[in-house]
């Protein structure tokens, strides 16, 4: 298959107005949850997206989708600038682009069954033009991500939270969508159940040439499933790079403390594994540190990170790092 | 025989709901030794948190708690009230919990949260119970805690409130931490300051700790000793070692199976175990696994096995393990 940019995100910014703490002067400061982020993703490929909690990856995901209005820069689909369009016109659109939700309980209507739950969306985007027709088709969705048939006319606190999790997926299916935005699918399953709703998301893409955006925290799903992953720190990426490229031969400070935080589950590589322990927290996104965001925690800061933001540059092979000191 | 620090013998805990009696856990046998850092692993649900509160006596009212045996410290424990319980818990047993959010009173500060078990337990006073807090907060790598003895709950970060509350646990020097799932409402990089911070408690204070987490990630760089729990029963034990390179249940190699490994390629497929975790409220009669498993066999369903040595200190509940059962194995 011909490598074609299917999303291709452009300086995207999304600043959320913050009331201040002055009482009397009720100022608006901008939250900068996402500052100035570019990447793309090629049609049937898996783009991952790690950071910690509030780097505005979830952000990432929900402006893309238009569920947020964007500040600036460009959301360009499929040759189209989805940026400024209207509700009617996005309205096509919108059936190629779905969404999987982290926590499959509070993304389902506890008060629809199944059936409504995943017949709706076909009903509104008129893919289905009678109720039998709906329900054949509710039956065939529950079939390709492995539930029963009878499951159909059963409400979600019905399910286990894996069982809930393929719900979501059957709804997102149902539109014959193109682009699925993943927020977090598994990370309030067990561990058992993970590899479950994994292994269909990877089956899907296969049969269905999906192109994924893949937002998580856990960074050995993220090898497993990814093409090709970017690093969020405090809405800013700071690094971009091939899935293989990025493990083995990080250059950015942050990827690389982030790399060395997670949890190995093998004792004896996890003893020979040198962590390095990064200090602090992250600062506030009100209230950001000039120049490059993650100076705070960097072993290496020196002056000039307190300055100037690093630029993204390319160090060769698609490989795109900001830090003027990198590795 | 009372060498261990803590001795549990077949612990039974069930609770009393609407709808109908859920046993959370069934029979489960433990023990820690002096200076030990030992992990429970299992799913939610599995009972790994239920038997620990069971065994401080931290339930609620509609918990049944039975057990041949709770020993701590030479004390049995089902014997205490609750007011004697009290004198223990915090003073000779520490606890940490999964939300720091949660198990700090946003109503208090830091500082009277801190000082309050030094007086209650240590009966020192409150000059001498400040500078103890201060200390505490520096141990846990707190910086200016002068300043943070003043402030509340909301105003510390996630990764600050739980060394605020690991401060609190560690402050009477307990001879027992149990931690349960302190790290995973925390980002990696914070996990991983908190996990060090333990370690080196731990060393310090020669503390002994249960770990009770569902990721085997964390598990696998501090315990030395690790117990696999499912369906309310210890499926697994032994050392790390042990557990992570020579399973011996199905249900332990399914768990390592089904995270993607290091160093494999990325498109390997994963194997996930199928099905989900037995319903404790009808749970099977054989072994609770048994539904989910590739090698079940007919007895799997009817009978649960007992745990047997397979090494030393290495011990497992699986049919496959008796003689008889490859002739017992239905295809």
């Amino acid at each position: 298959m011909q490598d074609r940019v299917l999303l291709d995100v452009q300086h995207l910014k999304m600043y959320f107005p913050i009331s201040g703490n002055g009482l009397l002067h009720r100022k608006t400061v901008p939250l900068k949850a996402v500052d100035d982020v570019s990447f793309s993703i090629i049609e049937g490929h898996t783009f991952g997206l790690v950071g910690e909690s509030g780097c505005g990856k979830t952000t990432v995901g929900r402006t893309i989708l238009k569920l947020y209005e964007a500040t600036g820069g460009k959301i360009v689909y499929d040759g189209r600038d989805i940026t400024a369009m209207t509700e009617k016109e996005y309205f096509p659109i919108r059936r190629e682009m779905q969404m999987i939700f982290q926590d499959p309980m509070t993304s389902l209507d506890p008060r629809q069954t199944v059936n409504e739950i995943i017949g709706r969306p076909l009903m509104l985007q008129k893919l289905v033009s009678s109720k039998k027709e709906r329900d054949e088709r509710v039956q065939e969705l529950l079939h390709m991500v492995g539930l029963k048939k009878d499951h159909a006319n059963r409400y979600p606190h019905e399910f286990s939270g894996g069982q809930r999790q393929r719900i979501g997926i059957a709804r997102a299916l149902g539109l014959n969508p193109r682009f699925i935005v993943c927020d977090e699918p598994i990370s309030a399953l067990d561990v058992s159940i993970q590899a479950q709703v994994i292994n269909i998301l990877g089956d899907l893409q296969e049969k269905m040439g999906l192109t994924y955006l893949f937002i998580s925290h856990d960074l050995s799903m993220i090898r497993h499933i990814s093409h090709r992953v970017g690093v969020m720190y405090l809405g800013h990426i700071v690094e971009v790079a091939d899935v293989e490229e990025l493990y083995t031969s990080m250059r950015h400070p942050y990827t690389q403390s982030l790399m060395s935080a997670a949890p190995i589950a093998d004792p004896e590589i996890a003893a020979a594994s040198k962590r390095i322990i990064l200090e602090g927290a992250v600062p506030s996104p009100l209230n950001p540190p000039s120049g490059c965001p993650f100076r705070t925690r960097c072993r290496f800061a020196t002056d000039t990170c307190a300055d100037r933001m690093p630029e993204l540059k390319d160090v060769g092979g698609g490989h795109l790092v900001a830090c003027h000191n990198m590795l | 025989m009372s060498e261990h620090l803590l001795e549990v013998q077949n612990l039974r805990t069930s609770f009393v709901t609407g709808g109908g009696i859920v046993q959370a856990v069934r029979g489960v046998s433990m023990y820690v030794d002096r200076g030990e850092f030992i992990g429970i692993i299992g799913e939610s649900g599995c009972g790994k948190s239920v038997s620990m509160l069971s065994v401080l006596r931290l339930l609620d009212d509609n918990a049944a708690v039975k057990a041949d045996r709770i020993e701590f410290d030479g004390i049995d424990l089902q014997k205490q009230t609750r007011k004697s319980m009290r004198k223990i818990l915090g003073r000779q047993i520490g606890m940490i919990f999964q939300d720091p959010m949660t198990s700090l009173n946003p109503l208090y500060t830091i500082g009277n949260q801190l000082t309050e078990p030094l007086c209650y337990h240590l009966k020192i006073s409150k000059a001498d119970a400040r500078k103890e807090a201060l200390n505490m907060l520096e141990t846990v790598g707190i910086n200016e805690p002068e300043k943070r003895l003043k402030q509340y709950p909301h105003e510390l970060s996630g990764g600050m409130r739980q060394r605020a509350m690991i401060a609190i646990a560690m402050s009477c020097r307990p001879k027992l931490l149990i931690a349960d799932e302190p790290t995973t409402a925390l980002d990696v990089t914070i996990q991983a300051q908190i996990m060090e911070l333990m370690a080196e408690l731990k060393t310090k204070f020669t503390t002994s700790t249960i770990l009770i987490t569902h990721d085997l990630g964390v598990i696998a760089s501090v315990c030395s000793r690790i117990m696999v729990m499912y369906g309310g029963k210890i499926m697994e034990q032994g050392t790390a070692g042990d557990i992570f390179y020579r399973p011996r249940h199905p249900y332990t190699e399914g768990l390592l199976r089904s995270v993607p490994g290091d160093g494999s390629g990325p498109k390997e497929k994963l194997i996930p175990i199928p099905g989900s975790p037995p319903d404790l409220m009808n749970p099977p009669a054989g072994c609770p696994f048994a539904a989910r498993c590739k090698k079940a066999m007919k007895i799997c369903g009817l009978a649960m096995p007992g745990l047997v040595d397979v090494a030393e200190g290495h011990k497992c509940a699986c049919w496959l393990l008796y003689s008889r059962a490859s002739g017992n194995r239905e295809v």
